[in-house]
């Protein structure tokens, strides 16, 4: 029974974190970008990105090269070019 | 016409018994001419007295006025000379004494800090401000100091040190836990990038833990050229939506590698 108002605390929380990170922080496509040359893939610009899950992208670079970036499951982030 | 007959000691006591509501017309007239006589000679000689105390007030008022701008000069000629007039001596000159404290300060910094100061001819100036701080601590600046010119340098160097001393100590001094807060509070990067580059400080920091141990096939070179890389990985990544907080991990990539190298301060972490 306890486990509800915690969850829903971190719920409210997360919302509460992410929404302004999400409204000052980088646009996507910048933030896939870098990670992506974080990575050693090269990427000078994605041109379309598409959001397959929560932390789970996909992302197409201007060269044409197609990256799917996400969160594994140990918390690791992972890009994989396609 | 009886009073100036009157004897001299009665006079005087009537002169000594003067009273302002009952006074006596011919005792205030002798009293008049007495002041009279009196004031004369005293005015002649309190005037000119008056005007040399008056000179000499103001001699002392304005010595100190005019003793702090010529000991302050000095510091802010130079000053002036570098920030204002392009002289090539100056210039040339000025932010010689700078890089060298920077160099003798900090073991790791050197590279950096002369390469973003040095490319800006026209920002040496702003930066002689900042830095001179370390002049008087580092004795290869005082030969340099008089080979530009005679006293006025060493003088600028010790005022600019008294001005610039907070930021360079502030500099110096590193605070891990802060820096770790602003690069989690900065909106210039996103959550996959924050993420990605957790996971590659976590990845460093594990092979540090393993050279710690003696378990880890990598050298302190190579765990070094690794740290440089991640180092600039978050440099080039902060350095356009948050140069400040570039700059502060920049500055601080000394402080930080000695902490890695260091078991005791690195167990610490």
């Amino acid at each position: 029974m306890p486990a509800r108002p915690i969850v829903g605390f971190f719920t409210l929380a997360l919302l509460g974190l992410s929404g302004p990170v999400a409204a000052q922080g980088p646009p996507p496509g910048e933030d896939l970008k870098a990670t992506i040359a974080l990575h050693g893939f090269p990427c000078d610009q994605v041109v379309d990105s598409k959001r397959n899950a929560d932390s789970d992208y996909t992302a197409t670079c201007k060269d044409g090269n197609r990256y799917h970036i996400y969160v594994d499951a140990a918390g690791r982030v992972t890009v994989k070019k396609l | 016409m009886d009073a100036r007959r009157q004897p001299h000691e009665l006079r005087s006591r009537r002169f000594l018994s003067y009273d302002c509501n009952h006074a006596d017309p011919v005792i205030q007239a002798q009293a008049r001419k007495v002041t009279n006589r009196v004031g004369a000679p005293l005015r002649l000689i309190a005037l000119p007295l008056l005007m040399t105390i008056v000179a000499c007030v103001h001699d002392r008022s304005s010595r100190p006025v005019t003793a702090g701008p010529a000991a302050s000069q000095p510091a802010s000629a130079p000053v002036a000379a570098t920030a204002a007039t392009p002289q090539p001596g100056a210039d040339v000159t000025a932010p010689a004494p700078e890089v060298a404290p920077t160099q003798t300060n900090a073991p790791g910094n050197p590279p950096p800090t002369p390469s973003t100061q040095s490319p800006g001819g026209q920002s040496a100036p702003a930066t002689s401000r900042t830095r001179p701080a370390n002049p008087p601590t580092n004795p290869a600046v005082a030969p340099r100091a008089p080979a530009t010119s005679a006293t006025p340098p060493a003088s600028a160097a010790v005022a600019a040190s008294a001005a610039s001393r907070p930021p360079v100590a502030a500099a110096g001094t590193l605070d891990l836990k802060g820096l770790e807060q602003r690069l989690r509070d900065t909106h210039a990067i996103g959550l996959f990038t924050k993420l990605s580059l957790k996971n590659q400080v976590d990845d460093l920091l594990a092979q540090f833990k393993a050279f710690h141990a003696g378990q880890s096939g990598n050298t302190l070179d190579q765990l070094r050229q690794k740290y440089e890389l991640l180092l600039m990985k978050v440099v080039s990544l902060l350095q356009d939506g948050d140069p400040a907080l570039a700059s502060a991990v920049l500055s601080s990539r000394g402080a930080i590698w000695s902490i890695l190298t260091d078991p005791k301060r690195f167990a610490a972490i």
